[in-house]
Parts: C-alpha cells; sequence; structure tokens
C-alpha cells in the first residue's frame, strides 16, 4: 500500500502522528475562547466569592465563622423553606398548565394559532418591573384590580396577601407561575410539534384516544422537555430575585425571603460581604447538588436525544 | 482640483487650531440616583458658567442599581469623580473611598462655611464617622422634612379641617373612608416609609430618643420606643392606614393614587412639592401644587406632644480619591451643592436647600412658596431623620413591619433592634 501524498511529499507514520497532534491541539484550540471567558467570567468569580467567604472584614485570618452564623440564622431557614414550596409549586403547576396550553394549541386551534401562542408567551417577555406594578394592583384590597372584580361575587379584601407573613410566598409564586408558564408552553409546543405522526397514529389505531392518548402516549414523548424543564425550573428557582425585591424585597418581617434577597441584603445593603459570600457559596453548592441528582437519576439525557421527540 | 486641495488644507488648519481648546477641556464624572431631568439643568447652568469643565452624569436606580454599580467600582478602583451619597451608613461604606472636605470648603465659601449648613444635616454629615474625626465626607445638596400631606380640596369638599388631635386623626380617616377615599395611604411594603412614620411617632414621645438609642444611650427597648410601636400599630387597627397597606408600595401606587386625588393623606416629605414640577398632564391638584398641604402627625394617645419636624439631608454628594485629583471634580461639587447648579435644582422644587440662604426661583406659585419657607423654618429646628447603622435600621424595618402584620408584640420586636444595635 503506498503511502498517502501530500502536496507531492510522502507522509509516513510520523507524519500521520503529527499531524493527529495537531489537528487535536486545533480541536482544543476551538475550545479556548470558551475556555478563557469561563475562566474569567465563572470560574474567577466563584473562586473570589469563596475567597471572600472565609476572609472576615477585620483581617483576622481564615475562618468559617461567616458559615456558622449564615446557618445559625433564621432567616436562612426561612429562605430555605421560601424556595422548596416556591420549587415544589411552580416547577410543576407550570410545566402542567403550560402543558395543557401547548397540547390545546397545537391540536385544537389552527387559524388563530399564532395569536394564542404569542399571547401566553406575552408574560414571559414583560419586564418584571411591570408585572410587579401590575400584580401589586391586581392584589391591592379596595382600590385594586383584583377587588374591581371580586366585589361583583360580594367578596371584599381587608388585606393584601402581599402584607400577610403566612400568605406573602403563595401571592409571589402565583406571580411566578403566571409570568412563567409561556416558557413551558413553548417548550412543549416545540416537543409536540416534534412528535413522530405515525406513533400518534398507531396508537389512535389501537384505540388510545382523548386522555388515554395523551397519559399514555403523548406525555411520555415529552419526556425530554419535562426533564429540560425540571432542570431549568430547579436553577430558575434558585436564581429568583428580581420579583421577589420589587414586590415584597422579602417581607413582611423575612417571611417571603429567598436566596437571591438574602444575598443581596447582607452583600450590599448590610455590606456584609463575608456572610453574603457565605451564603452564595452555599446556594452555588445546592445547585450544584440538584443538578448533579438531576443528571444521575435521569443518566444526563437532558436533552433530546435521536428518536425522541 | 487646486480649489479642492486648498478647501482641504484650510479643515486641517481648523482642525489643528481647535486641538488646544479641546485639550483643556476637562471632564467631571458623576454618579447619582438623582432624577436625571433636574440633573441635567444643573449640569448646564454649571457648563455655562465653566465653559471649559464638561460634566458627564450617571444616572442609576438607587436599589438595587447603584449601591451594586458603586460597590463593584469601589473594589476595582474605578469610582467616578463625585458620587451621589446618602449620609450615615452608604457614607460610611465608602469613607475610605472619600476625600475629607473640609478643606476644599473652607476655601470655596470660608471658614464658617459649616454654620450656614442646618444643624441637623451638620450632624448628620458626621454620622458614623469614628470618634476623633471630624472630617466631612460629603457636603449634603437637597435637605428634606417629613410631613402629613393632605389633599385639602377633598378636606373641603367634605368638611373637614387639618387634624389637631388623634381623635380628629381617626375621624378625618373614618369620613374619608365613607366618602370613598383612601384614609391615609402608606406604604408599609417599604421600610423607608415605616421608618418615617415611627420617626415622628417616636419624637412624639421624647424628641431625640432615636439617636440616643442609635447612640447607645437608651435602649432600644425604652418604654417612649413601646410606646411609640404600639401607636404605629394603632394607625393600622383604627382605620388611619387603608386597608391592606402592608403590601403597598408609596411609589409609583401611593404616589400616583395622591396625585390623582384617590388618597385623603400619606406620609411623605417636602419632596412631594416636585410634582408640580413633572413633566404635563399633570391633575389639577398637583397643578401648583393647588390641591395639597401638609401637617405634622398630631399627639397620638399617650404622647405629650405632636410630632416636631423630622428630617435632614435628602442627598449629598462626596469627592472620590479618583475625583480629588481633578480639580475641576470638586469646582462642580461645590456648584452642585451651594452655587448655580443647586439654584437649578430648587427651582425644579426637587427639595430644599442643604444650606441656609436659598430659595427656589422663577415659576413658583406663592402657595409653594408659603409651604417651602414653612419647611426651611421647621428644617432649622428638625429633629434626625437617619440611621448611621444599616443594621439598625434593617431590624427596625423588620420590627415594624412584624408589628404591623401582628407576628410581633412591641417589646419583642423592639429587642431585636437592640440585638442588631448591640451586634456592632
Amino acid at each position: 500500500m503506498n503511502a498517502p501524498r501530500l502536496g507531492g511529499t510522502t507522509i509516513g507514520a510520523s507524519g500521520g502522528t503529527r499531524r493527529r497532534f495537531l489537528g487535536s491541539f486545533a480541536n482544543y484550540a476551538f475550545a479556548l475562547p470558551a475556555l478563557v471567558l469561563f475562566l474569567m467570567f465563572v470560574a474567577y468569580p466563584i473562586l473570589w466569592v469563596i475567597d471572600e467567604s472565609l476572609n472576615p472584614a477585620d483581617g483576622a485570618g481564615l475562618s468559617m465563622s461567616a458559615y456558622s452564623a449564615v446557618l445559625s440564622d433564621s432567616v436562612f431557614w426561612t429562605a430555605l423553606w421560601n424556595m422548596t414550596v416556591w420549587g415544589v409549586i411552580t416547577i410543576p403547576v407550570q410545566m402542567a398548565i403550560g402543558g395543557l396550553i401547548a397540547y390545546f394549541i397545537e391540536r385544537h386551534t389552527f387559524v388563530l394559532r399564532g395569536f394564542f401562542r404569542t399571547m401566553f408567551f406575552l408574560p414571559v417577555v414583560t419586564s418584571v418591573s411591570v408585572v410587579a406594578i401590575v400584580w401589586v394592583q391586581i392584589y391591592a384590597p379596595y382600590y385594586g384590580v383584583g377587588q374591581e372584580y371580586l366585589k361583583y361575587i360580594g367578596v371584599h379584601l381587608s388585606n393584601s396577601p402581599l402584607g400577610d407573613p403566612h400568605m406573602a410566598i403563595y401571592a409571589l409564586i402565583v406571580v411566578n407561575i403566571w409570568q412563567w408558564t409561556g416558557f413551558s408552553m413553548l417548550m412543549y409546543i416545540a416537543g409536540i410539534a416534534n412528535l413522530p405522526t405515525e406513533v400518534l397514529d398507531a396508537a389512535k389505531v389501537d384505540g388510545a384516544t382523548g386522555w388515554r392518548l395523551g397519559l399514555h402516549v403523548v406525555i411520555p414523548m415529552l419526556a425530554p422537555a419535562t426533564r429540560s424543564l425540571l432542570l431549568l425550573g430547579v436553577l430558575g428557582t434558585l436564581q429568583t430575585f428580581p420579583i421577589v425585591q420589587l414586590m415584597t424585597v422579602g417581607g413582611p418581617n423575612h417571611a417571603s425571603e429567598v436566596f437571591g434577597t438574602f444575598i443581596f441584603k447582607e452583600s450590599f445593603i448590610l455590606n456584609d460581604a463575608q456572610k453574603g459570600g457565605a451564603l452564595s457559596v452555599i446556594v452555588l453548592v445546592l445547585a450544584l447538588a440538584l443538578s448533579l441528582i438531576q443528571i444521575f437519576v435521569f443518566g444526563a439525557r437532558l436533552a433530546p436525544t435521536k428518536g425522541e421527540a | 482640483m487646486r480649489k479642492s486641495w486648498m478647501m482641504a488644507g484650510g479643515v486641517v488648519t481648523a482642525l489643528l487650531l481647535s486641538i488646544p481648546a479641546y485639550a483643556e477641556t476637562k471632564t467631571v464624572t458623576v454618579w447619582s440616583w438623582f432624577i436625571q431631568s433636574t440633573m441635567n439643568k444643573s449640569i448646564a447652568a454649571f457648563e455655562k458658567e465653566h465653559p471649559d469643565i464638561q460634566v458627564k452624569y450617571v444616572y442609576y436606580n438607587y436599589s438595587p442599581e447603584y449601591i451594586t454599580a458603586l460597590k463593584a467600582a469601589s473594589a476595582s478602583g474605578s469610582l467616578p469623580d463625585v458620587i451621589g451619597l446618602q449620609p450615615g451608613s452608604l457614607t460610611q461604606q465608602y469613607r475610605p473611598d472619600l476625600a475629607p472636605l473640609n478643606d476644599k470648603a473652607a476655601a470655596s465659601w470660608g471658614a464658617s462655611w459649616a454654620d450656614k449648613v442646618f444643624p441637623v444635616n451638620r450632624k448628620q454629615m458626621l454620622m458614623g464617622n469614628p470618634q476623633g474625626d471630624s472630617n466631612y465626607y460629603m457636603i449634603p445638596q437637597e435637605s428634606q422634612v417629613l410631613c402629613v400631606w393632605y389633599n385639602r380640596k377633598i378636606f373641603d369638599k367634605i368638611g373637614l379641617s387639618v387634624p389637631k388631635t388623634y381623635d380628629e386623626l381617626k375621624a378625618a380617616a373614618s369620613a374619608l373612608t365613607k366618602a370613598g377615599y383612601i384614609p391615609m395611604f402608606q406604604g408599609a411594603s417599604d421600610g423607608w416609609q415605616n421608618e418615617n412614620v415611627f420617626l415622628m411617632l417616636a419624637n412624639e414621645f421624647s424628641p431625640g430618643i432615636v439617636d440616643k438609642a442609635q447612640a447607645g444611650e437608651t435602649p432600644w427597648t425604652a418604654p417612649e420606643l413601646v410606646s411609640a410601636m404600639k401607636a404605629w400599630k394603632g394607625l393600622f387597627d383604627d382605620g388611619i392606614f387603608q386597608e391592606g397597606a402592608l403590601g403597598a408600595h408609596a411609589y409609583p401606587t401611593g404616589a400616583q393614587l395622591f396625585a390623582q386625588g384617590r388618597v385623603g393623606m400619606i406620609a411623605l416629605g417636602s419632596w412631594w412639592m416636585q410634582e408640580s414640577k413633572f413633566p404635563p398632564p399633570l391633575s389639577d391638584y398637583v397643578q401648583n401644587m393647588d390641591g395639597f398641604d401638609f401637617f405634622y402627625l398630631p399627639a397620638v394617645p399617650g404622647a405629650p406632644q405632636a410630632s416636631p419636624p423630622v428630617g435632614g439631608i435628602d442627598i449629598g454628594y462626596g469627592l472620590t480619591k479618583n475625583g480629588e485629583k481633578n480639580d475641576a471634580a470638586w469646582t462642580f461639587l461645590a456648584s452642585l451643592t451651594n452655587g448655580s447648579a443647586l439654584q437649578q435644582a430648587l427651582n425644579d422644587l426637587n427639595d430644599l436647600p442643604a444650606f441656609d440662604g436659598h430659595a427656589p426661583q422663577g415659576d413658583v406659585s406663592d402657595h409653594v412658596k408659603r409651604m417651602s419657607a414653612r419647611f426651611m423654618q421647621d428644617l432649622s429646628k428638625a429633629q434626625n431623620q437617619r440611621f448611621a447603622d444599616p443594621k439598625v435600621a434593617e431590624a427596625l424595618d423588620n420590627a415594624l413591619a412584624g408589628v404591623a402584620a401582628g407576628s410581633l408584640k412591641p417589646e419583642d420586636a423592639l429587642a431585636a433592634v437592640q440585638k442588631a444595635g448591640a451586634s456592632k
């Protein structure tokens, strides 16, 4: 067998090795810009925050005191509870409503399909400030928008749920669901659009229609979209900040505190960078753990693979 | 062809001649949360007076943008020349980045310049400084006096007069509610408005007691402060504040409803007058402030007196260590706080001056001039509105929200404030 010729030069075994080396180097070189950006904007800030969390402002040397201060602060546990409630309620509810809307739009609308898609997606692209102002007005008793409707059925709101320590977090969850359901809908629309029609037709031939078709055929085939929404939902929950900051600032008396508002208060309002840093690290570890659990449970199949919808 | 070359040569010569003029222009960078439109007028007046100085202003929303931007810039050593400041904790937070201003102020305004600053402002300028540090790290631009604004047209319409006692205040709130108005709008989601009302109440029981508590001379659990906290709860329970106040915001909701004539009273401050200078359309109430006047909170049950004026610095400015190297920066700061740039802010009725001897000019109605003069008179005897330690302010915000919601007892709430103060 003749050795391959390139430009009139015969390339032997050592030439092939060199080319393979250069080829693999080139592959890594393509990843270099992303790596540099990752190191600059992700890795370095994380290390900086870890360093900040371990160094007291008085320069007394490395200390875990900020971590014990965070863990012994009742506000941290309130925020953790609120985050748990937030995730447990918002993620499945958004998925369920978003999935239903997507199914009905894709299967039962024709001419106005684009209109309905846009309308349900509109809250997702609306500024959080606008959403906050609108919902504060909706919740406001006796001059609010909600009250205007409720008075027709004889209901008189005597308090805003945002001002009730037992209700505030749930009132915010409702706003979050309203704003983000459109995103779940969009993900499911993409999934439904990719459903193989032959499978659906075969299921129908086998007698699966209506809810049976939905529960036993459509929903399992939309599993990749559901898994992606679950991962994004968990991360989104941990990142919750603007809507709470704008509507309740974490109050009343920390009742609706979430990690975002708690970190912001400690770091920027109370100027306690060490405690703010410790909180950030704890949230980062939590996010990492939750992501790893999901990857472990779902086998890293968080995006559609070949053959899946 | 020759003509073209001559023209090109002329343009190049003109450009070259203009270079020295550009080279002499100094630039001052300023960051603040101060309203952009008014700041633009101040800058225009200043640049007219100082054609060799160009001011570049960056507006930020106070929270979270401004305080976040300051922190990042401070960490990276890239603060602008001049920064907007509040007295107390914000100024103290950036004290290592700020230049002392005593000498520059004395050189510009004379050795006794500080005497022209209202006493409460002077006190606030030093608030939180380490023991023995008498340097001023900020110069106040504007002051404010807290008060209860009322809609005098609505009051006239339903036959109410300015309440002089707590019973009259309750009766006025009840009459307003019956007539379909919001009695006294409280945006109790906002810690700042709650603090303001609490300061009015606390000073009714014992003027200056909050300052004593801040200084550790009186415990936060003192009987007068417990009484003030009970009176605070009473404002909710007695129907003086609107239903659902705990979930409401003073801005934009309360201010808009008040401007539209749907609210009888609201606890704000002298800055409310600026509404009349906002771009049209303005409601009949806001036009020249025709619909509004103010009073101080009447004595609540058990309090020996009505609220004295409470107030102090609305906003001030500091010269950063970067700005210290730029002579033009102090020139602008001096004008903004006590010169032609300040006058523009006063003409916009943005708030009261921090230095005595200034007043709004131009298109200002007699009614507004009279109110402004009343505020100025009261400012000279005002009690301190500001907190030196953000932990105390934060704890007080939570205490007020907890008591108002009924989840905390006044004594327990104030014990938490005491604990926050002791943890300094």
